[in-house]
C-alpha cells in the first residue's frame, strides 16, 4: 500500500495494477465527464455557491442546478478503478463524505452509486437534469426528510446445542440415538443432529427478526432485511471480530422526526440479556433509491 | 438508544456506497457496471478495513465533519441532524 501519508491523491484508472484485471478489459474512456455524487433539491436559500467539498480523488466538488434541483459533481476524465484496496476504500469514504455534506446542506439527497459518471461538461449535466427533472423532483419530494438507518442485532452467546436439546424433543431424541449407536450409524445420525441444530437456530433468528420488524413497523416507512453477513465476512478476516451470532441486519427508511421513536423501539431489544443492538445513521437513503433513466431510448 | 455515526458505522456503510445508491441508465452515462477492478476486489477491500485508521483517514474524516459543522452555522437555521461525531476530539496532530 502507498505509505506517503494520508490521502495521497489517488490515481484513477490506468493504474499499474490494471493489467491484473481478470478479464483484461480496460475501463471505459471519456474525454470529459462529471462524477455524480447525488441530486438534491435547491431553492433561493440553498447554499449552492457556498457548498464546498473535496471529491473522491481530491477534486473540488461543485453544484450544477437546473429547475429547482441540483447535481453535486466533480470534473473527471477517467473512471475510478484500482486494484489498490486502500485507494478504493479512500475513494468510498470520500464519496460518502461528499454525499453526507450535501445532505446536510440541501436536505435528503438522491445518492448515486460510486463511479457514476456523466459524459460531458456542466452543460451536459444541466441537460440531463432538465430531461430527468420530473422524475428526480418526484423522488426528492418523496424522500424529503427521510434518512436511512441500519440495525444489526447480535447475540453474544447463542444457545449451545446442549441447551437446544432441553427444549427440542427431536434434537434430544437424536442425541440419545447417537449415544446409543455404533460408529457407522452414529455418523449419519450426527449429521442429522447438526442439521436439526441449524434448523432450530434458523427458526430462532427468524422469530427474533419478525419480532423486531413488528416493533419497528409503525415508526418506519420501509424495512428491508439484509444478508446476515456483510461483504466483509465473505472475504474472511473482517476487521472487527465480533463475538456471537448475527441475528439479523435491517435497513430502515425513517422520517427524521421518528428517529427517537425507532431508538425507543429498539431499547427493549437491546436490554435483553446477551443481545447487542447496533443502530447507525442517519445515512443518505442509498438502499431506497431506484434505478433511474432508461426511458430515453 | 441513539443512532451512532462513528467509524465502525461508516465501515459498514462502504459496501453500500459501492453496491447501492441510485443506478443511472442513460445514454449520457459512462458504463460503470464493467469497471473491472473495483468489482473484483470489493469484498477484499471492505474486509481490510481495519487498516483504515492507519491511513489517518478517519481522523481526517472527523476533522472535515467538524469543519462542516462550523460552516453550516453560517447558513443553517440551526436544526441539525443528530450527528454523533463528538464535538471534542483528541486530535493527536
Amino acid at each position: 500500500m502507498t505509505g506517503d501519508g494520508p490521502l495521497d491523491p489517488g490515481v484513477a484508472a490506468g493504474d499499474v495494477d490494471a493489467a491484473d484485471a481478470e478479464d483484461g478489459e480496460g475501463p471505459p474512456e471519456i474525454d470529459e465527464g462529471r462524477y455524480l455524487y447525488c441530486v438534491v433539491s435547491v431553492d433561493e436559500g440553498s447554499p449552492v455557491e457556498a457548498f464546498e467539498a473535496t471529491g473522491v480523488s481530491d477534486e473540488p466538488v461543485s453544484v450544477v442546478t437546473n429547475g429547482g434541483i441540483a447535481a453535486v459533481v466533480h470534473s473527471c476524465e477517467e473512471v475510478y478503478d484500482s486494484a489498490d484496496l486502500g485507494r478504493v476504500r479512500r475513494w468510498l469514504v470520500r464519496h460518502q463524505s461528499v454525499v453526507d455534506d450535501a445532505g446536510e446542506a440541501f436536505g435528503t439527497p438522491i445518492p448515486f452509486q460510486f463511479d457514476t459518471i456523466l459524459r460531458g461538461d456542466d452543460e451536459a449535466v444541466e441537460e440531463w437534469l432538465a430531461a430527468e427533472g420530473d422524475r428526480l423532483r418526484e423522488l426528492l419530494a418523496s424522500l424529503a426528510g427521510h434518512w436511512e438507518y441500519r440495525v444489526e442485532v447480535v447475540e453474544r452467546d447463542p444457545p449451545s446445542a446442549d441447551r437446544l436439546e432441553e427444549t427440542d424433543e427431536e434434537l434430544a431424541d437424536l442425541r440419545e440415538r447417537i449415544d446409543g449407536s455404533g460408529e457407522g450409524t452414529g455418523f449419519l445420525v450426527e449429521k442429522q443432529y447438526e442439521k436439526r441444530v441449524e434448523t432450530l437456530r434458523e427458526h430462532r433468528r427468524a422469530e427474533l427478526t419478525a419480532d423486531l420488524a413488528d416493533r419497528l413497523a409503525e415508526h418506519t416507512r420501509e424495512v428491508h432485511e439484509l444478508d446476515r453477513s456483510p461483504a466483509a465476512d465473505l472475504a474472511g478476516g473482517s476487521g472487527r471480530e465480533r463475538e456471537g451470532e448475527t441475528i439479523c441486519r435491517l435497513t430502515l427508511l425513517v422520517a427524521e422526526e421518528r428517529e427517537e421513536a425507532v431508538g425507543a423501539a429498539l431499547d427493549p431489544v437491546a436490554d435483553r440479556e446477551g443481545i447487542e443492538v447496533r443502530f447507525t445513521g442517519p445515512w443518505p437513503p442509498y438502499t431506497f433509491v431506484p434505478e433511474l433513466g432508461g426511458g430515453e431510448e | 438508544m441513539k443512532p451512532s455515526k462513528d467509524e465502525d458505522a461508516l465501515v459498514d456503510l462502504l459496501d453500500v456506497v459501492l453496491r447501492d445508491g441510485a443506478i443511472l441508465r442513460a445514454d449520457v452515462i459512462v458504463t460503470v457496471a464493467d469497471v473491472p477492478l473495483v468489482g473484483i476486489k470489493l469484498s477484499a477491500a471492505i474486509a481490510g478495513m481495519e487498516t483504515m485508521t492507519e491511513y489517518g483517514l478517519f481522523s481526517e474524516w472527523d476533522a472535515r465533519r467538524r469543519a462542516a459543522a462550523v460552516d453550516r452555522r453560517q447558513y443553517d437555521d440551526g436544526e441539525h441532524g443528530p450527528l454523533d461525531v463528538g464535538d471534542e476530539s483528541e486530535n493527536g496532530e
